[in-house]
C-alpha cells in the first residue's frame, strides 16, 4: 500500500459547480463518490490524482424514485445498500436488489454507490448486468448539457466509458416495465461473499400462459468480456419457444459461445465459458420460477445451485 | 482426581476486554520516541547475481539517515542451516528477497529513497518446483551449501539442492510389498499457502551506541530462540541482546525465526542509536516473510486382503523456497509421522527438503502434518475402496491403540485416536444415509473423514516464576507468547487452581527477555503442556511458602491448612481465614513478596534420528484427532459446499473447554480455506500472482458450515491435569476429510489441493470421459511413477 501524494479535495454543492471545478483545475482530477474503487486505485494501483472532487454534498444526485409512468430513477449516489433494500426495487425488480446485495460486504455496500459501480466500468461490476436486462439509460451532465445514453453503449472497454473529462453521471433510468417481468441475477464466485464475480448472469423475461412460452427475453453477462454485454444469440434461442431445461441449456451454450472471457489467476477462459453456459441456464430457469421479494441470505445461497 | 475450581472451566479470556476495546498494543501498533522508518528494496529476479548496487542517490535524498545493503550487514542466520543473509549477499534467490533498505524520517521519504536505488542483475537458471530443482544436473541455488554452518541434524541429500534428507527405515518395504495382496501407489500435491495472520509483520530495533546493546521489539513467537539466533549471527554475547514482545496479532508459525528483524537490526546499526521501525504491508508479508511448504507426496502401500497394512513407502519433496529457514525441521517432523497413525511392520520414508527459487517456506500450524495427512488419509480411503472395505473398519483395524509399538520404535500410551474416530464418524452419520435425502438435481452429497497424530517438538524446556505480593496479587512470569491462542488465560487458570485465588487476582507479565525466565518457544502446540507444568510447579512452590508462613501464624502444621478464594484457614477451626496478603504482611512486612519458580522438560524425550527415523520417546505427547465432513458438490460447476463438519480431538484434558472449541473451530476454518481455496499462485518468473486478499481467498464466516466439536479427554500421565496440546491439529485432517467426502460424492478422486471449483469441474469432466478403473483386490500399481 502506498501513502497517497497530497492532493486537494473539493466539495461542491451542485452539479454545475462540480463540473466547473473540474474544468477550471484541468487534468488529473477525479470525482469521488463512495471511494471504494477510487481509494484503492490511489493506495494500491498507483493512481496519483492532482485533485479530487467529492460529489457527496450534491443532494440532487441521491435518492431512488418511481415516476408516474412506472419508470424508476436511481440517483448516481444511491448506495448499493439502498438499492438492495429499497422497497420499490425489491418489489418490482428483486434481481436488481439482489445484484446490489451481492457486492462486497454490508460495510462496503453502505459506501459503494451505483453510479460509482457503473462509472468505474470494470467488466465484473455486479449491478450492470441486471441494469442491462432492464434496458436502463444513464444520464450524464456534460459540457454540452445533459445527455442520455443506453447503458449498453455507455461502456467502451475496461475502465473506459463514453464520458469525457469533467462529465458527471447523474442518474440511472429504468424504463417502465411490464408487471409480469421476471428476472434473476446469478453471481458465480467460489466464495459466498467478498468476492468478485467469475461470471455474472442476469436474465429478464416475459412469458405467455402456463406453457412458459418466452415472449421477450434479455440476457446480460458480466466478467466475461471487456465490457458487460448483452447475450443476443442466447436471447434469440429463447424467443417464442417454451422455456424448459433443454431450451435453457441451448441458450446457455449460445451465451458461452458469444462471450470472450480471459484467463487469469482466478479462472481459465475455458472454465469461465462453461460457467456462463451453466449459470445462464440456471438464471433462465430460476427466472421462470419467479421468486418475488428479496430473499433472505440463506435462500439466496441455496438458489445458486 | 480432586475437584477442580478453575481448570476445566470455560472462563472468559483474561485478555478479552483489552482486545475488544482496542487498548491492547500489538507489534504493528508500536511507536517509539525518535524512531526512524525503514523501507526495503526487494529483488525482482528469482535467481540472479547482483552485478552492481548504486545507493548514492538514495543516500543524498534529504531525510534519509541510513541506506544498507548486504555489505553493511555481513551476517547470516537460520534455524539449523546458516544460509540466509540479513540482506542479499551478491546474489538473489527469489522475487521478493530483501536487497537493500533505507531508514528515513518518515515512510514516504524512505520509500522515495528506495526507488532511487539502482541494481543490476545477471540472471541464473531458476527452479519453481522441488522435483525439478533436485533433478541430477540442476544448477545449485546455494553453491556454498557445503560450507554453511549447520546443526548436526542436517543430513545432506543425494541430489542437487536437497538441503535435508530425512530417512525412516523399519522392516523391509520391498519384502512387505511382496507379501501384500494389493499394492497401490499415488502422488499427491499440496501447494504453498500463506499464513495470512491478521497482523502483518513488523519489527522495531535499536542499537545503543555506548553499550552496543541491541533491543528488538517484535511480535515473535520464540523470543528466546530468536535472541539466541541473533546473538550467534552478530557474534554478540546473549546479554547484549534484548527482545521485547508486544501482543501478536496471530502468527500460525509465520512469526518465529528472523523475518523483518534482520532488516530492522541492519538499519539500527547505522542510525546512531535512533530506533528503526520496519513494517511490511500485506503483499510484502505474503511474499517476503514465509509460506507453508508446498509438498509433493508419493505413497505406496501394501495391504492384505483382510485389510491388514503390511508396508508403506513414502517419498516427500518439501519445497523449501530460497533459504532453509525451518525446512530441515519441517522435513523431519513432517516426514516422520507421514505414514499415518497406523501399525505398519514395514515402513520406509524419505523426506527431501529442496531449495527452489520461490518465497521461503517454514513453520506453519501443523508443521508438515497437514500436507502429509492430505496424502495419507486419501490414500487410506482409496485402499479401503479397492479392498471393498468400509473406510472406518479399515482404519479401526490398523489404527494405533494404547501399548502399540509405533513404526518409529516408541511404545505409545494415552492414545485417544480410536475414540475420536468412533465419535466423529458417529456424529457425521458415517454409513448412514445423508441428512439431505433429496438433494437438488446435479448436486452430489458425500461424506468423508480423516484422522491424524501430531507430535510436538521434543525435548524442550519451559521455565516460569509465580510471584505473590502483599496485596495477595499473583503475577506469572512466563515466556509463552500470547499469539491469540489464549495462553494467558490457560496459565492464569493453572496458577489460580494451584493457589486457589480468584482468577482476577492473577496476571501475566508481558514478555521481555531481560526479565522473563527462559521458554523454548510458543510453537508445536507445546505451551499448555510444558509451560502449564512449569507454572504449576512454580505456583506450588509459592503456595508452599504461603502455607509454611500461615502454619506458623496459626500455630499448626501445613497439612491442617486449607486454601480457598485467596485465603488460608485451618480446617475444622472457627478461627477466621487469613488472606495471602495478610499472611505476607504479617510475616514479611507490607513490602514482602513470595515467589516460586518451576521448570519442565520432558527429560527422556529425544527427537527422531534423521538417519533412521527412530526414537523411543519422539514426542512428549501426541495429539490425536478425527474430522469428518459432509459436502454437496455441484456437478455442473464443480463448486464444493460444506454441509457439516465434525471435529473430535483428544486434548488430554480441556483446561478451558470453550478455548478448545475456539481453537478447533479456528483450525477448521483454516483447514477449509486450505481445502477449497487457498494457494499462492507463482508464475514462471517466480512472481506471486495473488499477494492480496482480493485474490488470495480465505474463507469468510459465510463459507463456514455447521461445525460440531467433540472434545475427547484421554489424559496424558505427564501433562498438567492430563492435558496434551491443541494448537495445531485443528486444520491438519480437514482437507483430507473434505477430499474424501468429495471423492465419496463424485466417485472420482482429486489428488491436488485446493479443491477449487475449476479443479473439481475438470476432474468431473475427466471422469465422465474415463470412468474409474473397476475395483479389484488384485495387486494394482496405479500411477507407477518412478520410485528412484
Ligand atoms: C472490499 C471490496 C469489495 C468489493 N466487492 C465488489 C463486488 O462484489 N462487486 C462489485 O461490482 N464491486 C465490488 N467492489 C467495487 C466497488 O465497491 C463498486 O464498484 C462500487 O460500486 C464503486 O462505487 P463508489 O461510490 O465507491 O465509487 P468511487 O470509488 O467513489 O468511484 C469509482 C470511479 O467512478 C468515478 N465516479 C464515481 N461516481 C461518479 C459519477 N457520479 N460521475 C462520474 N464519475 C464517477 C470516480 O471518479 C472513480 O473513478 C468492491 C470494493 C471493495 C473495496
Amino acid at each position: 500500500m502506498k501513502r497517497p501524494e497530497p492532493f486537494e479535495i473539493f466539495q461542491p454543492a451542485s452539479i454545475q459547480e462540480a463540473r466547473e471545478l473540474h474544468i477550471h483545475h484541468g487534468p488529473g482530477g477525479y470525482f469521488l463518490a463512495g471511494g471504494t474503487d477510487l481509494a484503492i486505485a490511489i493506495k494500491e494501483k498507483g493512481l496519483v490524482p492532482r485533485y479530487v472532487v467529492d460529489l457527496k454534498r450534491i443532494g440532487s444526485l441521491s435518492g431512488i424514485r418511481e415516476n408516474a409512468d412506472g419508470s424508476l430513477v436511481l440517483g448516481a449516489l444511491a448506495t448499493m445498500r439502498e438499492v438492495e433494500i429499497s422497497r420499490v426495487i425489491s418489489r418490482r425488480f428483486p434481481f436488481l436488489s439482489q445484484s446490489a446485495g451481492e457486492v462486497g460486504s454490508i460495510q462496503i455496500r453502505n459506501r459503494a454507490t451505483i453510479g460509482g459501480n457503473i462509472a468505474n466500468a470494470t467488466p465484473s461490476a455486479d449491478v450492470v448486468p441486471a441494469l442491462l436486462v432492464l434496458e436502463a439509460q444513464v444520464t450524464t451532465s456534460t459540457q454540452n448539457g445533459e445527455k442520455q445514453v443506453p447503458l449498453e453503449s455507455f461502456f467502451l472497454g475496461p475502465g473506459k466509458t463514453v464520458m469525457e473529462r469533467g462529465d458527471i453521471l447523474t442518474e440511472i433510468i429504468i424504463p417502465p416495465a411490464s408487471a409480469n417481468l421476471r428476472g434473476e441475477y446469478i453471481k458465480f464466485s467460489p466464495r459466498e461473499m467478498m468476492d468478485l464475480a467469475y461470471v455474472g448472469v442476469a436474465v429478464a423475461l416475459l412469458t405467455d400462459g402456463d406453457e412458459n412460452v418466452c415472449r421477450e427475453v434479455r440476457i446480460a453477462l458480466g466478467a466475461v468480456s471487456p465490457v458487460p454485454m448483452r447475450a443476443r444469440k442466447a436471447e434469440a434461442v429463447l424467443v417464442n419457444r417454451v422455456i424448459n431445461e433443454e431450451s435453457a441449456e441451448r441458450a446457455g451454450e449460445a451465451a458461452a459461445s458469444e462471450c470472450t472471457p480471459i484467463s487469469d489467476v482466478r479462472a481459465s477462459a475455458a472454465y469461465r465459458r462453461h460457467m456462463v453456459r451453466v449459470n445462464t441456464k440456471r438464471a433462465i430457469l430460476n427466472a421462470v420460477c419467479g421468486r418475488p421479494g428479496n430473499l433472505p441470505w440463506v435462500a439466496r445461497r441455496e438458489r445458486r445451485y | 482426581m480432586e475437584k477442580l475450581s478453575f481448570v476445566g472451566k470455560s472462563i472468559t479470556r483474561v485478555d478479552a476486554e483489552e482486545k475488544v476495546t482496542g487498548s491492547a498494543i500489538y507489534g504493528y501498533d508500536l511507536v517509539l520516541p525518535d524512531m526512524l522508518y525503514g523501507k526495503v528494496l526487494f529483488s525482482t529476479r528469482p535467481h540472479a547475481i547482483i552485478k552492481r548496487i548504486d545507493t548514492e542517490k538514495a543516500r543524498r535524498l534529504p531525510g534519509v539517515h541510513a541506506v544498507v545493503t548486504g555489505k553493511d550487514a555481513p551476517w547470516t542466520h537460520g534455524e539449523t542451516i546458516k544460509d540466509m543473509p540479513f540482506l542479499a549477499q551478491g546474489k538473489v534467490r527469489f522475487v521478493g528477497e530483501p536487497v537493500a533498505a533505507v531508514a528515513a524520517v518518515d515512510e514516504d521519504t524512505a520509500q522515495a529513497a528506495v526507488a532511487l536505488i539502482e541494481v543490476e542483475y545477471e540472471d541464473c537458471p531458476a527452479y519453481f518446483s522441488p522435483e525439478e530443482a533436485c533433478n541430477p544436473g540442476a544448477v545449485l541455488i546455494h553453491e556454498d551449501y557445503d560450507s554453511y554452518r549447520k546443526s548436526d541434524i542436517i543430513v545432506p541429500g543425494p541430489l542437487p539442492n536437497i538441503l535435508e534428507h530425512f530417512k525412516l527405515r523399519t522392516g523391509n518395504v520391498e519384502a512387505g510389498f511382496r507379501e501384500s495382496d494389493l499394492v497401490l501407489e499415488q502422488r499427491y500435491v499440496v501447494p504453498a499457502i500463506g499464513h495470512a495472520a491478521l497482523e502483518p509483520h513488523s519489527a522495531h530495533a535499536q542499537v545503543d551506541p555506548e553499550s552496543g546493546k541491541v533491543t528488538v521489539w517484535v511480535a515473535n513467537d520464540a523470543p528466546f530462540r530468536v535472541l539466541h539466533e541473533t546473538a550467534e549471527a552478530l557474534g554478540l554475547p546473549k546479554e547484549k541482546i534484548r527482545f521485547i514482545n508486544p501482543y501478536q496479532g496471530g502468527g500460525f508459525g509465520s512469526k518465529g525465526a528472523m523475518k523483518v528483524e534482520t532488516i530492522a537490526i541492519a538499519l539500527a546499526y547505522q542510525t546512531n542509536g535512533r530506533p528503526v521501525r520496519v513494517k511490511f504491508n500485506r503483499a510484502e508479508t505474503f511474499v517476503s516473510t514465509i509460506t507453508r511448504h508446498e509438498a509433493i507426496v508419493y505413497i505406496k502401500s501394501g495391504v492384505k486382503r483382510d485389510g491388514t497394512l503390511v508396508a508403506r513407502q513414502v517419498r516427500i519433496y518439501w519445497g523449501a523456497g530460497a533459504y532453509a529457514e525451518k525446512s530441515p525441521t519441517v522435513c523431519i517432523k513432517g516426514s516422520h509421522p507421514s505414514p499415518g497413525p497406523y501399525r505398519i511392520p514395514h515402513v520406509q520414508v524419505d523426506g527431501y527438503a529442496v531449495y527452489t527459487n520461490k518465497p521461503l517456506a517454514g513453520a506453519f500450524r501443523g508443521y508438515g502434518v497437514p500436507q502429509t495427512a492430505w496424502a495419507c488419509e486419501q490414500h487410506m480411503d482409496e485402499l479401503a475402496q479397492r479392498l471393498g472395505m468400509d473406510a472406518l473398519d479399515f482404519r479401526l483395524k490398523n489404527v494405533f491403540v494404547d501399548g502399540d509399538l509405533s513404526y518409529w520404535g516408541e511404545r505409545l500410551q494415552s492414545v485417544g485416536l480410536k475414540e475420536t474416530l468412533l465419535k466423529a464418524t458417529e456424529a457425521i452419520g458415517w454409513g448412514k444415509k445423508t441428512g439431505q435425502s433429496n438433494p437438488p438435481k446435479g448436486i452430489r452429497i458425500g461424506k468423508g473423514f480423516a484422522c491424524i497424530a501430531k507430535p510436538t517438538r521434543t525435548p524442550t524446556t519451559s521455565t516460569a516464576a509465580v510471584k505473590i505480593d502483599s496485596r495477595g496479587d499473583v503475577m506469572i512470569l512466563a515466556g509463552t507468547v500470547e499469539i491469540g491462542q489464549g495462553c494467558t488465560t490457560i496459565l492464569s487458570q493453572i496458577a489460580a487452581e494451584e493457589l486457589q485465588v480468584p482468577i482476577d487476582k492473577v496476571r501475566m507479565h508481558s514478555l521481555d527477555t531481560d526479565l522473563i525466565p527462559f521458554d523454548a518457544s510458543t510453537t508445536s502446540s507445546r505451551s499448555t503442556y510444558h509451560m502449564g507444568n512449569a507454572v504449576k510447579r512454580a505456583a506450588v512452590k509459592a503456595r508452599d511458602q504461603i502455607t509454611e508462613m500461615a502454619a506458623s501464624l496459626f500455630d499448626t502444621s501445613k497439612e491442617n491448612l486449607e486454601l480457598s478464594n485467596g485465603k488460608v484457614r485451618v480446617k475444622d477451626r472457627r478461627e477466621p481465614a487469613l488472606s495471602f496478603g495478610e499472611v505476607i504482611c504479617q510475616k514479611l512486612g507490607s513490602d514482602g513478596v513470595v515467589a516460586g519458580d518451576g521448570a519442565y522438560t520432558f527429560e527422556m524425550g529425544k527427537d527422531v534420528d534423521p538417519q533412521t527415523g527412530h526414537s523411543e520417546h519422539a514426542s512428549a505427547f501426541y495429539m490425536y484427532a478425527t474430522q469428518a465432513a459432509e459436502v454437496a458438490v455441484d456437478e455442473e460447476t464443480g463448486r464444493v459446499r460444506l454441509i457439516r463438519m465434525v471435529a473430535a480431538h483428544d486434548v488430554g484434558k480441556a483446561i478451558n473447554p470453550l478455548n478448545c472449541v475456539a481453537q478447533i473451530e479456528g483450525g477448521l476454518a483454516m483447514g477449509i480455506g486450505a481445502a477449497l481455496h487457498e494457494e499462492l499462485v507463482i508464475d514462471d518468473h517466480g512472481r506471486v500472482k495473488n499477494p492480496s486478499f482480493l485474490d488470495y481467498h480465505l474463507v469468510t464466516s459465510l463459507d463456514l458450515p455447521k461445525m460440531e466439536t467433540i472434545i475427547v479427554e484421554c489424559p496424558d500421565p505427564n501433562g498438567p491435569y492430563g492435558a496434551k496440546g491443541l494448537g495445531e491439529p485443528g486444520l491438519a485432517p480437514t482437507p483430507a476429510a473434505i477430499g474424501n467426502a468429495v471423492a465419496n460424492a463424485l466417485g472420482t478422486r482429486i489428488y491436488e489441493l485446493p479443491l477449487s471449483p475449476e479443479r473439481v469441474y475438470w476432474a468431473i469432466q475427466t471422469s465422465k470421459k474415463n470412468p474409474s478403473p473397476s475395483v479389484s483386490a488384485e495387486p494394482v500399481v496405479s500411477n507407477p511413477t518412478s520410485f528412484r
